[in-house]
């Protein structure tokens, strides 16, 4: 049957208290991304202001000497921070060219069945923790290393960490620049194929130009990755700071740093327990900047297809 | 012989394959495969020496052992009963916020700039060096909340580094159901959440545990957030509840391969072989249950 | 004997249909829907332009014309499912029963269950046929005599004979038409007034939708229902008033199209003597 036409108003709400707690339980849930990012700031900034009330900021810039338990203490971070560079360098130099010829192969050339076999792959290597990474640098890239190419190598070395970094950021730079290229439309190569271009023609003359400000962004974002690596540098790159820039040498770098005081027993007032804070900042603030450089470049330059 | 005289054929579609036979083009596709399979083949060599390095060290009592200073007789018992507890932890907790995140960014949030200013967090913070996410643990549930440098510590930390992938991925789960369904919930009158409750979020279930498995494969390798908040890493003891001290398989292994003595480089390798063996037991889960129930619409 | 061959005996089995008499609107019932100068817009483009319409009740209602003119987004103002729509508004009055749908203390939850809709294509819930129907009726509290109300719903829309010995089966084994006399079922289980119909057989095949016609003569006595309809011969078949719409240019500046009220008389009269002459280009298949 059928409610009469001169039915019960409308505005008769249903008892529904429950629901305004779920809503507001559900929103909190959300918050707790916006929680962890305040939480994020205020930890590092807390103790990086009370680190630079002590350290002035050209010291910690500039300085080239890091030895901050010695007697008289040494703040400058260059020798970390070039430690970072170096390795970093190391891994793009194997990643980028690596990573972007694998994702142009399969991108461009390689049939249906070799992508689903390889795709899998990639991403089993990019689910391989990082400590594993370490050990295979320290246990099987150094040795290799030092018997065979470079001689001079020691046991803890920058090589050996930067091409285990480059091994790790591989899947990120293929899988990334993978999906740049193809999202580049169909039409565009089967213009150039319809004069008669090969496909490496193609390929390098088409799609990797369009797909350009995608593949500029996973460089970018690898590199991130990279700036942020820890694990691999402490076990295979060793604790020494060093600025010598020579590969074969132990380095270390910012994020092997904070390791190195959060195993020992810095307690917590001291000025080693602030470094690791405004290393810390130092690092959010490089990755921050360029997680938001590789958002605007394919903002600013992605090609309008239309 | 007229033009209606010659076979006709349909020229093949170009794909510009004709061309190719030049030694150049042989010589670019060549390159191109190659960085492919060293990529490929790294991660095979990877797998060979660690096995090589440790499948003999791999037993029973290398399981059920403590920690030890002499590498016989290491066992791996107390990582594994941290790493357990750790996962345990962070699966309860990590859901119900992960998902009650995506729920409300999907299904109720209007388009305004405070729902974007969360989507640009949860972009920022799955760039954040997974070490950052150790010294917010550190400064915060270690100290500031008081907890000591304990496993419900650990695990908070873990829970915020893996929550913008749980996140991400449970909104791609809800966003797979059609809309036609919501619609015809809200149209026998249920209200939104009625519609959530019954229907969207059942059949968005098999994609959102695809995602917390995989956030949780990411979770049981992370090492440096754990030793930033104060995880030892010489631990002869097992773990009894969430509020003891601990250590995770991660550590354990970085522990063992950073120490002098050879014969640890093999323990470092079985703990490795075993860390592997789950995450692949994980992954193997998540592709059965991608294929199994995901659902075509 | 497939299902369609079943479906075929039974049509020839039964005697044609009469084509409908003129259908005096029932002069002691007051018009379900008053609509005036409803206009709604999705953003700042508006879809439908003042609308004046009164659906006359316990009859069927048909609105017709070209793609475009807005007849779904005007019946789904009738329900409120605009409202999920972001940044879809309405402007005017629209009086459900005297009262305005639109009024602030209005709860659009108690709408729709007041004023069910069927649409376009069949969107059953990936449940069982039981399941289907007894969602609605959990969420509106007719927890009396579930599994009773659920097939007396099922025999109002003529399914019940067909899925009687398995309501456990998944829904989306059903064909397309069974499909969508299930939405049919779901819809009046929770004892609506109105039935709105958004095109409900324009994804189906004709024997089903000749199914679902005579169950809509079926239904009329005892709701209200308001069909959207692309195809001039159901409206001629099924309805006693139709309204024919169609698009106009925005504005001197603005040439997307919005769509207005033509004409709304009673069915026979505007199929046979239209007073608009868009509208009779329109029936003549001039434009469409």
């Amino acid at each position: 049957m059928a409610v009469p036409e001169d039915a019960v108003s409308l505005t008769r709400k249903r008892s529904r208290a429950g629901e305004s707690a779920i809503k507001a339980a559900l929103l909190f849930c959300a918050s707790v991304v916006l929680a962890t990012t305040l939480g994020i700031v205020a930890s590092l900034a807390f103790e990086a202001i009370e680190f630079f009330r002590a350290v002035p900021f050209k010291e910690f810039l500039t300085g080239s000497s890091w030895a901050p338990t010695f007697k008289p203490a040494r703040f400058g971070v260059l020798p970390l921070v070039s430690a970072t560079f170096v390795i970093t360098i190391i891994g793009a130099i194997i990643a980028f060219p690596l990573g972007l010829g694998a994702a142009i192969y399969l991108s461009e050339f390689a049939g249906d069945r070799v992508r689903k076999t390889v795709k899998p792959i990639l991403e089993i290597l990019a689910g391989v923790p990082t400590v594993v990474l370490g050990y295979f640098a320290l246990t099987f890239i150094t040795p290799t290393i030092l018997q065979t190419i470079v001689p001079g190598t020691k046991v803890f070395n920058a090589l050996a960490a930067g091409v285990a970094v480059g091994i790790m950021i591989i899947p990120m730079v293929a899988s990334i620049s993978e999906d740049a290229m193809r999202a580049v439309p169909h039409s565009l190569r089967q213009g150039a194929f319809a004069m008669g271009a090969t496909r490496r023609t193609v390929a390098a003359k088409v799609v990797v130009p369009a797909a350009l400000s995608g593949i500029a962004a996973a460089f970018i974002l690898a590199l991130s990755r990279a700036i942020g690596e820890t694990m691999i540098v402490t076990i295979a790159a060793g604790q020494i700071p060093n600025l010598s820039g020579d590969v074969r040498e132990p380095m270390q770098t910012m994020t092997a740093y904070i390791v190195q005081v959060s195993l020992g027993d810095t307690p917590a007032g001291s000025i080693a327990y602030k470094t690791i804070f405004a290393l810390g900042t130092t690092l959010f603030l490089i990755t921050l900047g360029l997680n938001i450089l590789s958002h605007r470049i394919v903002r600013r330059f992605r090609e309008k297809y239309e | 012989m007229t033009v209606l005289d010659r076979p006709v054929t349909m020229p093949p579609l170009a794909t510009g394959k004709r061309a190719e036979r030049s030694l150049r083009a042989v010589m670019f596709q060549a390159v191109l495969l190659f960085a492919l399979l060293v990529g490929l083949l790294t991660l095979l060599v990877l797998l060979v020496d660690v096995f090589r390095d440790g499948a003999g060290r791999l037993s029973g009592d290398f399981l059920s052992s403590l920690d030890s200073r002499f590498a016989a007789r290491a066992g791996i018992k107390p990582a594994l009963i941290g790493t357990l507890w750790l996962m345990g932890l962070v699966a309860a907790i990590s859901f119900p916020i992960g998902v009650g995140a995506a729920v409300y960014l999907e299904e109720f949030a209007p388009k305004n700039k405070f729902t974007s200013f969360i989507e640009v967090n949860i972009a920022n913070l799955a760039g954040v060096p997974s070490i950052v996410y150790g010294l917010l643990g550190l400064a915060a549930f270690v100290r500031f909340m008081h907890m000591g440098r304990t496993i419900l510590a650990g695990a908070l930390t873990l829970v915020l580094l893996i929550l913008p992938v749980i996140i991400v991925s449970a909104r791609e789960s809800l966003r797979a159901v059609p809309d036609s369904i919501r619609h015809g919930a809200v149209a026998v009158g249920a209200t939104t959440i009625q519609a959530v409750w019954h229907h969207t979020l059942p059949s968005a279930i098999p994609g959102i545990m695809t995602g917390m498995i995989l956030g949780l494969s990411r979770a049981i390798g992370e090492t440096a957030p754990l030793i930033t908040m104060g995880a030892l890493t010489y631990v002869n003891f097992v773990p009894a509840g969430p509020l003891d001290r601990f250590t995770a398989m991660p550590i354990q292994i970085f522990n063992w391969t950073s120490r002098p003595q050879s014969a640890f480089q093999e323990v470092a390798a079985a703990g490795i072989l075993m860390l592997l063996g789950v995450l692949l037991v994980m992954n193997a889960l998540a592709v059965f249950l991608r294929n199994k129930y995901e659902r075509r619409w | 004997m497939t299902e369609f061959g079943n479906l075929l005996r039974e049509r020839q089995a039964k005697p044609r249909r009469e084509p409908h008499k003129v259908a005096e609107p029932r002069a002691n019932l007051q018009p379900v829907f008053s609509l005036a100068d409803v206009s709604v817009y999705y953003g700042d483009f508006r879809a439908v332009r003042e609308v004046t319409l009164e659906i006359p009740a316990k009859q069927i209602t048909a609105l017709i014309g070209p793609s475009g003119c807005g007849k779904s987004t005007l019946i789904r103002s009738l329900n409120r499912m605009n409202d999920l729509i972001p940044g879809a508004r309405v402007e005017g009055k629209v009086l459900y029963h005297q009262q305005d749908l639109y009024d602030p203390a209005v709860d659009p939850v108690e709408v729709r269950r007041r004023i069910g809709m069927v649409f376009q294509r069949p969107n059953p819930f990936p449940k069982s046929i039981y399941d289907n129907i007894a969602f609605g009726l959990k969420v509106n509290g007719l927890t009396d005599d579930v599994g009773g109300r659920v097939e007396q719903a099922l025999r109002d829309a003529a399914l019940w004979e067909e899925v009687k010995g398995d309501l456990k089966k998944n829904a989306y084994d059903l064909s397309g038409g069974q499909q969508q006399r299930l939405c049919i079922a779901r819809a009046i289980a929770v004892e609506p007034d109105v039935i709105l119909m958004d095109e409900p057989c324009s994804a189906l095949d004709p024997i089903s939708t000749s199914r679902i016609e005579d169950l809509m003569f079926e239904l009329k006595d005892q709701y209200s229902i308001v069909i959207v309809t692309h195809n001039m011969q159901q409206a001629a078949r099924v309805s006693e008033m139709t309204a024919f719409f169609t698009t106009e240019i925005l504005s001197e500046t603005d040439d997307r199209r919005t769509g207005v009220l033509v004409e709304f008389d009673r069915t026979d009269l505007l199929f046979t003597k239209p007073s608009d002459e868009r509208t009779e280009g329109y029936i003549t298949g001039r434009f469409g």
